[in-house]
């Protein structure tokens, strides 16, 4: 999950750089002053510990909470115990997709995020194994390539395939698919751990003295910080960050599978298509994103956040791009319509497609938004 | 190397003042005019002040960031942005295992291989991570995290200096059965024995540090770490080490060399294809004429282009690579697909492993469903998305610099000339303003850009502390390719757990100095000589490239 500048970007500044430059006239042109004044650390502060270090402490708690889950399955009957651990799996999901607007630093440096989230999985590898006589622990999965292993490997187990229903009997759950689960949760919990330490306790593995990765963050530019050497530098991280996330929904998550017509459109590429959680995902997403933006989560107390950046130098367009994330996340949610269509379902149909569309123009409008009009206000702040 | 001069105006007129507060007091009997001394000149290098390291290519919207090695090249046409784009789509494919009817296109994995996409060996366009050990653990295995892995070779009879048709060039001479790297990953049934060994590949690969202490005439001590490697369990023969009564396996004879190689970062790759070959070889210096101790050997290697359209011979200037092995992004990013992912495309449209008895093996025991073809008998990846991955490497932005006011900047800047860091870390080219790049008409963007990459593309002797002993073409078991430095101060925003040299075993810029040995020692002595102050200036100009 990469960050890429949109094709719309670029032709925008492609546009603007065309009309500079070769005129005859000498004079010197006047540049309007738009600099602006903000001091950024009760905000870099805040959305590092209220709204990262908090998420990823979530996202160990219900890792915790998912491997106790599938450990009641291994000799349960009762379908409420299927239905809890689905439940659990939601949940982990929700602060893993919230936090994928802040996906830098030690969830791909160590490699946590393929671990976790690789996409799609290997259901011929999976279903050998579950075929053959190897042992499940979690010591021998984490040696297993990342497509036999993490969220949907779970999914997949814990929900079926996804194609008529998602739902699953817990008759249905064999005793090879039981151990296999809780080896993966096993594996999950332990991963989100690290994560969660790295921020938290030290960002280096090997020395445990080494400063949490949050605190990185909170005091770049000293000469031992090596990641970030200024807070323009933690600002334009966390900007972008945002804009990766909104660029991989739209073009992405939402696109691929969509396709260019009904007949170009495929199932198979939709995330989370087993448990039909995909527009919750994505919507997760964006909220993510208004994480970021507002510096605390829905319903908190009023902390700062990148929207107290962007009001110190345009109020109006702190308004426009506040709600412009809200318009987003309103249409991706309104995909599934009055029947509670799933995306995978909806992406075929005739009236979910025009929702599909209208919510990936809300996602370009944010995404055009928050490059063309916030990223270059990095380059008009008097940091202070 | 023109030379910026630039006067200390406050100091002159703290001087002229003292001067005239002198003629304004005392007995009023008239003295002798002082001579007022001429203030001291400090220069700079010319690089000092420069801030697009890839001319036009230059980003600057992403260059403190994480994002700094990400983005395209600003200057692209709205065409090739729309090719960067779709190579950056692809640069991040994760192949699966043969065959995916569902989903044709990932289809090609291994059948053994390194990693399942691109970007897990240069993380974020930058290193991929160096391997830690748990607090608990003496060596790790290698697994899906790591995108280190051991080039492999049998030690030649004798040294090669021509290459020729009948010596492969001065190629590494492949290890029988193996070939010339090391795949510790599989497919899940890669192996015969793959209900044991599940997801394996050739070997298990572990990792283990050397750990050393060195120490600067201050006392302070600065603790280096050298990575280790042990091999076993090679599919030639189960449960075989090193250490074994009696070693069969063809991986594990003594005349089997091996050496670590780490991802390297992807920006800039296509300017430095595009600097003039003979700007390069203007600076070797096999026999040291200028006497500075620093020498710079090109290197002469097999180039699969050439070889495809008939040239003769088939053999160009080595640019990239840890050991300058190879000729151009296309033969890099396309030899990496089918080396450390095993997809076969149109340049290398055969196996890595073709012709071993573990892909004969896997072939006649799998029923031939992953013959390194698809159903019509082409590649697994296409002509479109082998281009679209090329071009997307050649077109990365380079991150403009930052901080480039900050005096510790600018006197490490000086620092770094004085030590000599240049002999072979070369500041700036120009690149050519027409022809081509790897057999394909050069992008315009690339075209005429005087570019700041700080490397001759040379080989150098690095002594014996970095030595793999294992020669590549004409590189010797000492060389090592000049690494360009340009954005390496980026490198950890972009991945924290990242290392530097071709291993990954230096933590630090200051570390990775350290190691510096053979034509660099003189340099390398010389960052040792200086005061912390002096050294942490070497190191924060550094940073700011």
């Amino acid at each position: 999950m990469k960050f890429k500048y949109s094709a719309i970007a670029f032709s925008l500044i492609m546009g603007l750089s065309a009309c500079g430059g070769s005129g005859s006239d000498d004079a010197a042109p006047i540049v309007p002053d738009d600099s602006f004044s903000f001091v950024a650390t009760e905000m870099i502060t805040n959305l590092t510990d209220e709204v990262i270090v908090d998420g990823y402490a979530d996202l160990a708690s219900k890792g915790e909470a998912l491997f106790n889950a599938t450990q009641s399955l291994i000799n349960s009957t009762a379908q409420a115990d299927l239905t809890a651990a689905q439940a659990a799996w939601k949940a982990a999901r929700q602060p893993w997709e919230q936090g994928e607007s802040h996906i830098f630093g030690l969830v791909d440096s160590l490699s946590i995020d393929p671990h976790l989230d690789s996409w799609p999985l290997n259901t011929t590898d999976l279903q050998t194994q579950l075929n053959s006589a190897v042992g499940f622990d979690a010591d021998t999965i984490k040696g297993w390539n990342d497509d036999v292993q993490g969220f949907h490997t779970m999914e997949y187990l814990l929900f079926g395939d996804g194609v008529n229903n998602n739902t699953k009997a817990i008759a249905e759950l064999t005793t090879r698919e039981r151990e296999y689960l809780v080896a993966l949760a096993e594996v999950f919990r332990d991963y989100t751990k690290q994560l969660d330490d790295a921020w938290q306790i030290s960002h280096n593995p090997q020395d445990a003295n080494a400063l949490p990765y949050a605190e990185l963050l909170k005091q770049p530019g000293t000469s031992t910080n090596t990641i970030y050497s200024s807070q323009l530098a933690v600002i334009e991280e966390l900007i972008n960050g945002m804009i990766g996330i909104v660029d991989e929904v739209g073009n992405g998550k939402i696109a691929d599978p969509f396709g260019d017509s009904m007949t170009t459109a495929d199932t198979s590429k939709v995330e989370s298509q087993y448990s039909w959680n995909s527009l919750t995902d994505f919507s997760n997403n964006i909220i993510g994103v208004r994480n970021v933006y507002q510096g605390e989560y829905t319903g908190s107390a009023d902390k700062q956040g990148l929207i107290d950046f962007v009001a110190a130098a345009n109020t109006a367009l702190a308004t426009r791009i506040g709600s412009e994330i809200d318009d987003a996340i309103l249409k991706i949610q309104a995909i599934k319509g009055s029947s509670d269509m799933p995306f995978r379902q909806a992406i075929l149909d005739v009236e979910g497609r025009k929702r599909v569309q209208v919510a990936v123009d809300a996602l370009s409008k944010l995404q055009a938004s928050l490059e063309s009009d916030m990223l270059p206000l990095l380059s008009d702040w008097k940091a202070s | 190397m023109m030379k910026i001069t630039l006067k200390l105006y406050g100091l002159i007129s703290v001087m002229m003042t003292a001067t005239i507060l002198v003629g304004c007091g005392g007995s009023g009997e008239e003295t002798a005019t002082e001579t007022i001394p001429e203030p001291p000149v400090i220069t700079y290098p010319s690089y000092t002040d420069i801030i697009a390291s890839g001319g036009d290519t230059t980003t600057f919207d992403a260059s403190n960031s994480g994002h700094g090695f990400s983005t395209p090249a600003p200057n692209l046409t709205a065409a090739e942005l729309a090719l960067h784009l779709e190579g950056d789509v692809n640069f991040e494919t994760s192949f699966t295992t043969a065959p995916n009817s569902e989903h044709p296109e990932l289809d090609g994995l291994g059948p053994v291989f390194n990693n399942a996409d691109c970007n897990s060996c240069h993380q974020r366009d930058g290193r991929n991570s160096t391997p830690f050990l748990a607090a608990n653990e003496t060596r790790v295995k290698l697994g899906s995290a790591a995108g280190i892995f051991l080039r492999i070779s049998k030690a030649p009879d004798e040294v090669c200096t021509e290459g020729t048709a009948q010596n492969n060039y001065c190629a590494p001479v492949t290890v029988p059965d193996f070939g010339d790297q090391l795949f510790h990953r599989g497919v899940l049934k890669a192996r015969p024995d793959w209900q044991q060994n599940a997801f394996v590949g050739q070997a298990d690969v572990y990792l283990s540090y050397q750990r050393s202490e060195i120490t600067y005439a201050d006392g302070k001590t600065v603790t280096l770490k050298k990575p280790l490697f042990d091999v076993e369990n090679p599919y030639d023969a189960p449960g075989e080490t090193k250490q074994s009564a009696n070693v069969t396996s063809n991986l594990l004879q003594d005349d089997v060399l091996m050496g670590w190689r780490n991802g390297m970062p992807v920006f800039g790759l296509g300017l430095l294809e595009a600097i003039p070959e003979a700007d390069i070889l203007a600076n070797v210096d096999v026999n040291d004429a200028d006497g500075d101790g620093v020498s710079g050997r090109a290197n002469w290697v097999f180039d699969a282009v050439k070889a495809r359209d008939g040239v003769a011979p088939p053999v160009s200037l080595g640019r990239f690579g840890w050991k300058a092995n190879t000729p151009s992004v296309r033969v890099q990013s396309l030899g990496a697909l089918r080396g450390d992912i095993g997809v076969t495309n149109p340049l290398f449209p055969d196996e890595s492993i073709a012709g071993t008895s573990l892909h004969d093996d896997y072939l006649t025991r799998t029923g031939f469903v992953d013959t390194g073809s698809d159903e019509n008998g082409e590649p697994e990846a296409d002509a479109a998305f082998s281009d679209s991955v090329t071009f997307y490497a050649e077109t990365l932005a380079v991150p403009a610099r930052r901080n480039i006011g900050n005096s510790n900047v600018r006197q490490g800047a000086r620092l770094f000339e004085q030590l000599n860091c240049t002999g072979c870390h070369t500041p700036t080219f120009t690149t050519k303003t027409a022809g081509d790049i790897g057999g394909e008409p050069m992008s315009d963007s690339l075209k005429g850009q005087t570019i700041y990459p700080f490397s001759d593309m040379l080989l150098h002797d690095m002594g014996e502390g970095l030595a793999d002993g294992r020669p590549d073409f004409l590189a010797s078991g000492n060389e090592w390719r000049t690494r360009p430095l340009w954005g390496i101060g980026l490198t950890q925003t972009v991945n924290p757990q990242a290392g530097f040299l071709h291993d990954g075993r230096a933590a630090t810029l200051e570390e990775a100095i350290l190691w510096h040995g053979g034509e660099a020692k003189k340099s390398q002595q010389g960052f040792m000589a200086l005061t912390q102050n002096e050294r942490d200036q070497v190191v924060a100009f550094l940073m700011s490239l």
